[in-house]
């Protein structure tokens, strides 16, 4: 019997002019995992947010949902709360208490159960998880992996049926983000859990899933297999945003046409490659122009931030052209973001020195260096967004309408411009919060992962605008996780580990040269050719390299 | 037996509790002396360092407040000098020490109490008292440090769009500074929703909520708590019997040795020293362990 079914639903938020959700029929079996995908604003939140009744949002709602067979609304609130586990996208905001332990024992405490069986679920969950090294820890000093696997232990100790989750690992980085999503494969396979994950990152995801429910404006538009869903997707539109967001292997495979045998993760993909396509180890490495002005220079540049603590930086050194676009990868806590600040002068080293533009920073009035020389766009958007409108942010920092509406149309946010920032979705606001910084019209722009939590589309207009803002001379540099999103658009990758930045280099050297830390185009075909980094550019050598024999 | 802090909160509660209480009434010399020497010894277990560089200022304090009493109280009957016609006693001198030694060996006891009551202990012992203000207490725990990130950040982003509250005219660091604040308003309220819904997914809200600690009352606790409570009804039998009695004026009275003002001050050192004998045992415990192994 399936655990989940949903008949004919179908809800519009009020004031609403069109039904968010339409004629959503399904059926979900226990044991499965499923993943839920779409572009923003496909609905698939607002059909995760149904299926836990305490945070259905309100409006007018047609059809049931009926979970074990029985209606949602007839669910006792015990059953609802701890038989239907939920976790939402941001770490941060789900924790609810201060301590470790009482995070884990919050819902049971809810529940009302004993402290003898509190005792016993929260230590069983703290050692299926691996939390019994932080169990006494604040929740303020965990790491954003940290907080989230918290985040779903404290929901597992109230051993639900089901767990639905919705774009979980999307502030996590890489690492924790495979962490995370290995510890979900194990409750599924191993609890028999069954599990709902809504996720723009499928690289990963795809493969693990026993189906794949594709939405887009509302409707289920493919319910399936992965392979399956994979297919129909293509045959549905050749053109579908959702395409860009497939994983590496199916993207190249759909381009061929090759068979209808669809590989899934690097492995298959890699095999499938060998079969179709002839190696070729000639690299093909452009040169990269040097534009030899230099903009930014990084000398011997050491930080800490208490005089007994240990260095974050050690000896940094690196210096950025005019017109480089020059991204720096590596772990948390490796010292990136201290980075970002220091060049940004909002923290000041204790030794070394930073010139920006000819000038040591210790020489630029903070006037004058916030005013065309550096901007810095902040992680989280919200903390640049303050006005009742987009239109107010933009105008109470300048008079200069012009200046206005050419950031307005470099950025195409011109339908916005009447909202509330806080209505609008974190690639929107991150656009918004893009321009306020943009209207100082600095010469290097500094960006902190900008790329955090963005679909495969937002992530393509934000590559355009800051190419856009390349050619007319802005210099960038951009600390990021997104190993694609970086070999695709940058001028430069560096590696920063312990402090420093070990290696820089231009992106097809950086990424042929790294075995683990590179994307997942180069993995699928390293034994094949030496010189590919992206999906476009495996497409192309691809193209040339096809064996005669098509089997 | 375990060490000091593995106690459970109430039992090192109701110590220091009766310990502080008891040595702020006892003004009889052996007993004052009984407190010093306890305090001093278990600071010197728990806190060395902080209690070495506390005595700087700890024992000039002491000196002064022994040297005032004399030159405002001029009661008793040994009159050792005259200052402008003011009698100075020996009553009063001692008096006054006795006083400071009293005050000295309370701030003692307070400072190995702070030590040993964590603030999750002492968190603990209030939602003893109410479940809603110790919970209401961890979110705000929670809410605290975040606050102080989340300024820190919004701070940071605004600086670089010359939103900088440090620097600038009167104006300008007042416009920047409530610009901070209302950030921080519209991001507390926002996110406060999502924490609220989390809440509310894991069943917050259900009636016969339960309150869940880490803590654990076990047979040491309740070992160490009978003692603690027989060695203080003899002490609270004895302040009614008025056999720990000690008067300063008009002059010393006598200390007696008999029967019952040894069970007085035996009774008064055992409790008095029970926490040193427990660190004692410990570090012997210790010791041994290390032996065998």
């Amino acid at each position: 019997m399936a655990i989940i079914e949903i008949e004919q639903l179908e809800f519009t938020y009020p004031e609403g002019l069109k039904p968010i959700l339409q004629e959503i029929d399904l059926q979900i079996e226990k044991g499965e995992f499923v993943v839920l995908c779409g572009t923003s604003g496909c609905g698939k939140s607002t059909l995760l947010k149904h299926l836990k009744r305490e945070l259905t949002p309100h409006g007018q709602k047609s059809g049931s949902i009926r979970f074990n067979g029985i209606e949602l609304e007839q669910l006792s609130q015990r059953e609802a709360a701890s038989e239907i586990g939920f976790v939402l996208q941001n770490p941060e905001n789900q924790i609810v208490t201060d301590k470790v332990w009482h995070e884990l024992s919050f819902g049971l405490e809810n529940l009302g159960l004993d402290t003898m069986s509190i005792r016993r679920r929260v230590a069983e969950m703290a050692s299926f998880f691996g939390i019994q090294n932080w169990f006494r820890k604040n929740t303020t000093d965990l790491s954003g992996g940290q907080k989230q696997l918290l985040n779903l232990a404290s929901i597992m100790v109230m051993q639900p049926k089901v767990l639905i989750l919705d774009e979980p690992t999307s502030q996590l980085d890489p690492i924790a983000a495979s962490e995370f999503i290995a510890t979900l494969s194990k409750l599924n396979k191993e609890l028999g859990l069954t599990i709902i994950l809504v996720e723009h990152r499928l690289e990963e995801v795809y493969p693990l899933a026993d189906r794949v429910i594709i939405m887009d404006n509302g409707k289920i538009i493919s319910n399936g297999t992965p392979v399956e869903a994979a297919v129909n997707l293509r045959q549905l539109d050749a053109e579908h945003p959702m395409l860009l967001g497939l994983p590496t292997p199916i993207r190249v495979h759909h381009y061929f046409k090759l068979d209808q045998q669809v590989p899934l993760t690097i492995r298959d993909g890699s095999q499938w490659l060998s079969h179709h396509f002839k190696e070729d180890s000639k690299a093909i490495l452009p040169t990269v122009a040097s534009t030899n002005e230099v903009v930014l220079s990084v000398k011997d540049l050491w930080f800490r931030y208490n005089k007994t603590d240990e260095d974050v930086v050690r000896g940094l050194e690196f210096e950025l052209e005019k017109g480089d676009f020059l991204t720096i990868l590596g772990g948390n806590g490796t010292g990136k973001s201290t980075t970002l600040q220091l060049i940004s002068g909002l923290m000041t080293p204790h030794r070394g020195k930073v010139t920006v533009f000819g000038k040591t920073l210790k020489n630029y009035k903070n006037s004058d260096l916030y005013n065309g020389v550096i901007a810095m766009l902040p992680q989280d958007p919200t903390t640049l967004l303050v006005e009742k409108t987009v239109q107010l942010e933009f105008s109470t920092l300048t008079s200069d309408q012009t200046l206005i509406d050419s950031i307005v149309h470099l950025l195409q946010i011109e339908h916005l411009l009447a909202q509330h920032p806080y209505d609008l979705s974190g690639g929107e606001q991150q656009k918004v919060a893009l321009g306020k910084v943009l209207l100082k019209q600095p010469r290097l722009l500094i960006l902190d992962e900008p790329t955090k939590g963005l679909d495969a589309q937002s992530k393509q207009i934000l590559a355009s605008i800051l190419t856009q803002l390349r050619e007319k001379g802005t210099t960038i540099l951009m600390v990021t996780h997104d190993v694609e999103f970086s070999a695709e658009h940058a001028s430069k990758c560096a590696m920063f580990f312990d402090g420093q930045i070990v290696s820089i280099d231009s992106p097809r050297e950086f990424y042929c040269g790294n075995h683990f830390y590179t994307t997942a185009a180069n993995r699928m075909c390293r034994h094949l050719f030496n010189d590919v980094i992206t999906t476009n550019q495996l497409i192309e050598r691809c193209a040339v390299q096809k064996r005669e024999v098509v089997i | 037996m375990k060490s000091l802090h593995q106690y459970h909160p109430i039992v090192i509660f109701f110590y220091f509790f009766v310990v502080i209480g008891l040595t702020m009434f006892y003004m009889h010399p052996v007993l004052l002396g009984i407190s010093f020497l306890g305090a001093v010894l278990l600071s010197l277990f728990i806190q060395r360092k902080k209690f070495l560089s506390s005595l700087k200022w700890l024992l000039p304090f002491m000196f002064i407040a022994a040297i005032i009493n004399p030159l405002i109280t001029h009661n008793g009957e040994i009159i050792l000098l005259y200052v402008n016609y003011q009698p100075i006693t020996l009553e009063a001198i001692v008096y006054g020490f006795s006083m400071s030694v009293m005050l000295l060996s309370v701030v003692f006891w307070f400072g190995s109490f702070n030590e040993i009551m964590t603030s999750d202990k002492f968190l603990y012992l209030f939602g003893r008292i109410s479940p809603a203000v110790a919970l209401l207490i961890s979110l705000t725990m929670r809410l605290i440090p975040l606050f102080f990130l989340q300024i820190k950040k919004i701070t940071n982003a605004q600086r670089t769009i010359g939103m900088d509250p440090t620097t600038g005219s009167l104006w300008h660091r007042i416009k920047s500074a409530a610009t901070i604040i209302s950030i921080l308003i519209s991001w507390a309220l926002e996110n406060a929703i999502e924490t609220a819904d989390s809440m509310k997914a894991r069943g917050y809200g259900l009636k016969n909520r339960s309150t869940f600690s880490l803590f654990k009352f076990d047979r040491a606790d309740g070992i160490v708590t009978t003692v603690i409570t027989c060695l203080f009804f003899v002490a609270l039998i004895s302040s009614y019997f008025g056999w720990n009695y000690f008067a300063y004026y008009p002059t010393f009275s006598t200390i007696e040795l008999n029967m019952t003002t040894w069970i007085v001050f035996i009774s008064y050192f055992a409790l008095i020293m029970l926490p040193i004998v427990i660190e004692l045992l410990e570090v012997l415990k210790w010791r041994s362990l290390k032996l065998n192994n």
